[in-house]
């Protein structure tokens, strides 16, 4: 049952995660900005999408080697985060998390999936600091009151105290 | 927006006082007797006292002694105006106050720095007893309960990190099942479903005289304490 859990958030975050880099308003401005070796960053996107984190991990990192740009890096960089994050290769997921931080400071995705990956090694302080910094740029974010609930479940232990009265 | 208030004003007053009267339409009569419950005193806990009012707008208080029920007392005039009944008892200094809309006979009580509920089951007028002295408890045991089940803290509110506090009241019948269960204070609607259903799985010791139903209240406080220096892993 936690299995099942954890495969549906998983798949539920990386899908969330790649999509958010190529989201539909700025689609068309991609395919004019974007040329050259950045369609394997598009396939990588599609394929982490799909659940196909190998294909989409070397589709990614090939269109890194062409890429140049820091926001597309950053946004690319994230996509890998999320990725190693849903094949359970936290540390790798944080490694390059913290990357795309380092190019773009203001991604919040990034920094949402930082927070995942903190979540997975049950290191939650670091996941609800992330998750802040996330919702500093995004407060509304889907994903982000989703992690947040699941740190919650995680991390608070609920009692119910009753007291009767007669 | 000030002309809205404004006209909104002018209508609820221009109103005639029978759709006002009708909005808040009374359902209980407190002429009678009654078997309450008073909760909320830090000191004292909790206690169960009969409340008489009579039809000439006197209040008597008899309250449980030691297993025995005391003579009747005398306590302020009882006024009910606007749907609203209150009284007080110049003893304790508690200001009664109750809402004759809801389904039986409860509310608050204040004191200067306490405040606390009280809740009422009406009493069949030949039962009470005529109290010079002590009586008897018949017609008002305690309540023992034989199954308190705890509410599920709800998964959501877990999610969303809400704790709370909630006070519900409701009868027990012969049979010790809770019937009739009221809110009377809630913190958040997600708890209200976990309360209820927590109260449908209660059970008290029950009783002979089928058409005796008793008070009870109970309070939940839901609380969430963060585990994270005990779980957090290597950082």
């Amino acid at each position: 049952m936690a299995g099942l859990r954890f495969g549906a958030a998983a798949i539920w975050f990386v899908a969330g995660a790649a999509w958010a880099q190529i989201d539909p308003q700025q689609q068309a401005d991609s395919r004019t900005v974007l040329g050259g070796g950045n369609e394997y960053l598009s396939a990588g996107a599609d394929a982490i999408r799909a659940g196909l984190y190998e294909e989409g991990i070397r589709l990614t990192r090939l269109g890194l080697e062409r890429s140049s740009k820091n926001s597309e890096r950053a946004a690319a960089l994230s996509n890998l985060c999320a990725a190693h994050a849903a094949k359970g290769e936290t540390d790798l997921a944080i490694e390059t998390c913290s990357e795309s931080i380092e190019l773009n400071a203001q991604n919040w995705r990034a920094y949402s999936n930082r927070s995942y990956a903190y979540y997975l090694k049950g290191m939650y302080t670091k996941a609800s600091a992330d998750l802040e910094a996330a919702a500093t740029f995004s407060p509304n974010a889907r994903q982000v009151q989703q992690i947040r609930g699941m740190i919650n479940e995680r991390n608070l232990r609920p009692s119910v105290i009753v007291e009767e009265h007669q | 927006m000030r002309i809205a208030l404004a006209m909104a004003l002018a209508a609820l007053l221009a109103a005639p006082p029978g759709a006002h009267a009708a909005r808040r339409s009374v359902k209980v009569d407190p002429v009678g007797a009654w078997s309450c419950v008073i909760y909320g005193h830090p000191a004292f806990g909790d206690e169960r006292m009969l409340f008489h009012f009579a039809a000439d707008g006197t209040t008597q208080l008899a309250r449980e002694v030691e297993q025995k029920i005391s003579a009747w007392t005398p306590l302020s005039r009882w006024t009910a105006d606007d749907g609203e009944l209150t009284f007080s008892d110049p003893h304790t200094g508690r200001q009664y106050r109750a809402d004759l809309r809801r389904a039986t006979l409860g509310g608050s009580w204040r004191t200067v720095i306490l405040v606390g509920g009280w809740w009422c089951s009406e009493l069949d007028e030949a039962a009470v007893p005529a109290v010079e002295e002590l009586e008897p408890l018949a017609v008002m045991p305690p309540l023992i309960p034989s199954v308190t089940s705890t509410p599920q803290y709800p998964l959501q509110a877990i999610r969303d990190a809400k704790q709370g506090r909630a006070v519900t009241c409701f009868f027990v019948d012969a049979s010790g099942a809770v019937v009739q269960p009221e809110l009377i204070e809630l913190s958040d609607e997600v708890f209200r479903a976990p309360i209820l259903a927590a109260l449908a799985r209660s059970r008290y010791v029950g009783w002979d005289d089928a058409s005796v139903r008793r008070p009870g209240c109970r309070s939940y406080i839901f609380k969430l304490d963060s585990l994270s220096a005990a779980v957090e892993g290597p950082q």
